[in-house]
């Protein structure tokens, strides 16, 4: 579904994507894992072809397509669909508003199931983003892109800055996507979604805009947690 | 004599906004009719205001011509009237106490050219004390031919205790170039009582426009105004000015879409008079092409009150310019005033949010924008509501070109 190849990205003339390799196949669930800087959001925005981050070289195929230097509108449109970081608060732009143009243009069906699983109903009259908690934006957000209906869903730290039970409901919402049939990169530095994901395919570790391992969750996470993020990059080096 | 003084006022600019030679224009022979059958395709004119059905309209005057049948008995169960302002005159003998009581017929040139030459045509609205106005009085002033100047006075007064909504909306419809509309309000509120008055401008590139009003606030009244300007002009200036009694407060929102080459100069002037009174002055403003809007709000507190001023203004065009010019000034130690202002352009991070939502660029701008001209209408009912952002939709669509 999704090929990248040799990807370099800049932001503000700076190199923060160095060569980046990734294929993700149909329905599966990857996870890339790194700390903080080491290039994660600037890759996925990249594949989501955010006008702020540049690619430099390399290329992103999806679906055999080349997506590389398509604008963002038009990759929503073929199925991709980001979870920012950190959503804009929008002042005046009722939330009910942007689901209601969404459900238009991508005929979701099952919104209200959806809504009531990612608890967003009580959100519907207010501004965009505005005064919402860390839980509700992250909710809120996941919600907007599960009325995209999409092939790959890209989920940038859809668990920080949340209370246990609001973690609960993304990885249920997460879970569900996956059984749709969505394929899902998912960004994480912390790492405490992942015991309650039903199912990972592959874990790559990001470190210093490059990633620098892939396998099974079961042969790195362990390894994260015991020695952390530089120290299991030295490790790998040394090996 | 005051008409030799009124002849002298006339040769000189009004101190705000481009003079405007009056001689250029026509006017006809004011004449009233009490039905709105005489002029064919009404509906074409007020549907420009977002509303087809014209038997809602209590008050239409297309040029010099002035109707008013409309709805008057169902106002009149409740004791309103709705006339026009040269009837009341002959009519009513309280109605000779509240003309040019609040604005002096001396103002200005066009102040002055309205009591010498206007006919007193426009509307007379009164409610009885203590009366809930179930339904908004709705009217429409409209120039229909070229070259036409148009004379309004307005005046309005809900007595003690009583509570209305009036909504006007002027016009041209499409075809006509050239024109201008002189418009003097006076609105009194009485005691306790609240007015909601709503007013709506759709006019054209090459016409001049000239309110002048002025709203007494009496002791524990209330006073709620919207301003929606969403079409070209080639210039419109007005200030009003809301005058609060004691434990009086008033809000005033106003939208103004600048576009074409128009010079839109729009303000609110609120003087806290009485203590306990409370003002908020709150303007938004959107200019694209080359217009020029100057956003002007004051706040002069004489009493301890409180008083805000909000205006913000998003410049869509490198060709368009937007001033804000915001006064607060306290007379009084105790009164608490604020003013914030900021004029920007869409945000990057916004827009680049939306587009990865699915939104074509041009679409995630109209979104923004009509986030950033949402105003708080909950004071007003349902169906005004609801045509005013019907209206606010048409503007962020037409900024953007879509």
């Amino acid at each position: 579904m999704l090929k990248v190849t040799n990807l370099e990205v800049c932001v503000g003339g700076k190199k923060i994507v160095k060569g980046v390799n990734l294929s993700v196949g149909d329905n599966e669930l990857h996870v890339i894992i790194g700390p903080n800087g080491s290039g994660k959001s600037t890759l996925l925005s990249a594949l989501m072809g955010l006008p702020r981050v540049k690619i430099c070289s390399g290329s992103i195929l999806f679906n055999d397509v080349d997506i590389t230097y398509t604008p963002p509108y038009e990759r929503a449109k073929l199925g991709i669909a980001l979870a920012h970081q950190n959503p804009p608060s929008i002042r005046g732009v009722k939330f009910s508003e942007v689901v209601k143009n969404m459900i238009k243009h991508c005929g979701c069906s099952d919104f209200t199931i959806m809504s009531k699983m990612l608890r967003v109903d009580d959100l519907m009259s207010r501004d965009l983003f505005v005064g919402f908690s860390g839980g509700e934006r992250k909710r809120a957000e996941l919600y907007l892109v599960m009325l995209q209906n999409p092939k790959l869903a890209l989920l940038d730290e859809p668990d920080s800055g949340v209370d246990v039970e609001s973690l609960n409901i993304i990885a249920n919402a997460i879970n569900s996507l996956v059984r749709r049939g969505s394929s899902i990169i998912l960004v994480t530095h912390s790492g405490s979604i992942l015991s309650k994901l039903e199912r990972v395919d592959r874990v790559h570790l990001m470190f210093d805009g490059s990633i620098v391992y892939s396998g099974i969750a079961d042969e790195i996470i362990p390894l994260v947690f015991k020695y952390g993020f530089r120290g299991i990059v030295e490790k790998i080096k040394k090996s | 004599m005051l008409s030799s003084k009124l002849l002298e006022v006339i040769k000189k600019p009004a101190p705000i906004g481009p003079d405007i030679d009056l001689s250029k224009y026509e006017l006809g022979e004011p004449k009233i009719y009490s039905s709105l059958d005489v002029v064919d395709e009404l509906n074409n004119i007020t549907s420009k205001l977002g509303i087809e059905d014209t038997s809602k309209f209590s008050y239409i005057q297309i040029n010099e011509n002035a109707m008013y049948e409309a709805l008057r008995n169902v106002l009149g169960n409740y004791g309103v009237k709705v006339i026009p302002l040269k009837k009341a005159l002959e009519e009513l003998t309280y109605a000779k106490d509240l003309v040019w009581r609040l604005v002096s017929p001396e103002t200005d040139k066009y102040t002055a050219a309205t009591y010498l030459y206007g006919g007193e045509l426009g509307y007379f609205i009164y409610v009885p004390p203590h009366t809930r106005v179930p339904i908004p009085i709705y009217s429409c002033l409209a120039i229909t031919s070229n070259k036409k100047v148009q004379f309004a006075h307005n005046v309005v007064y809900v007595d003690e205790g009583s509570e209305a909504q009036v909504i006007t909306g002027c016009l041209v419809p499409h075809g006509v170039k050239e024109g201008l509309h002189i418009g003097i309000s006076e609105f009194y509120v009485g005691r306790g009582a609240k007015l909601t008055f709503a007013m709506i401008h759709s006019w054209a590139e090459g016409v001049h426009v000239r309110p002048r009003t002025t709203v007494d606030v009496a002791p524990g009244g209330e006073y709620v105004s919207y301003y929606v300007i969403y079409s070209p002009v080639a210039s419109l200036q007005t200030f009003p000015l809301t005058i609060l009694g004691s434990d009086s407060k008033t809000s005033t929102t106003s939208v103004i879409a600048g576009s074409g080459r128009g010079v839109y100069d729009v303000g609110s002037k609120v003087l806290l008079s009485g203590d306990n009174s409370s003002a908020e002055v709150i303007s938004k403003v959107v200019a694209t092409d080359s217009s020029e809007i100057y956003a002007r709000s004051d706040i002069i507190a004489e009493s301890v009150s409180k008083g805000h001023v909000e205006c913000l203004g998003l410049l869509l065009s490198p060709n368009s310019k937007i001033s804000s010019i915001p006064s607060i000034t306290s007379k009084k130690p105790g009164a608490i005033l604020s003013h914030e202002a900021a004029i920007g352009v869409i945000a990057e991070e916004e827009l680049e949010y939306l587009m990865s939502k699915g939104f074509k660029e041009d679409e995630a701008k109209s979104v923004l924008v009509r986030g950033f001209i949402d105003i708080d209408l909950r004071g007003l009912p349902p169906t005004i509501r609801y045509e005013i952002e019907k209206i606010l939709d048409t503007i962020a669509r037409n900024v953007v070109g879509i």
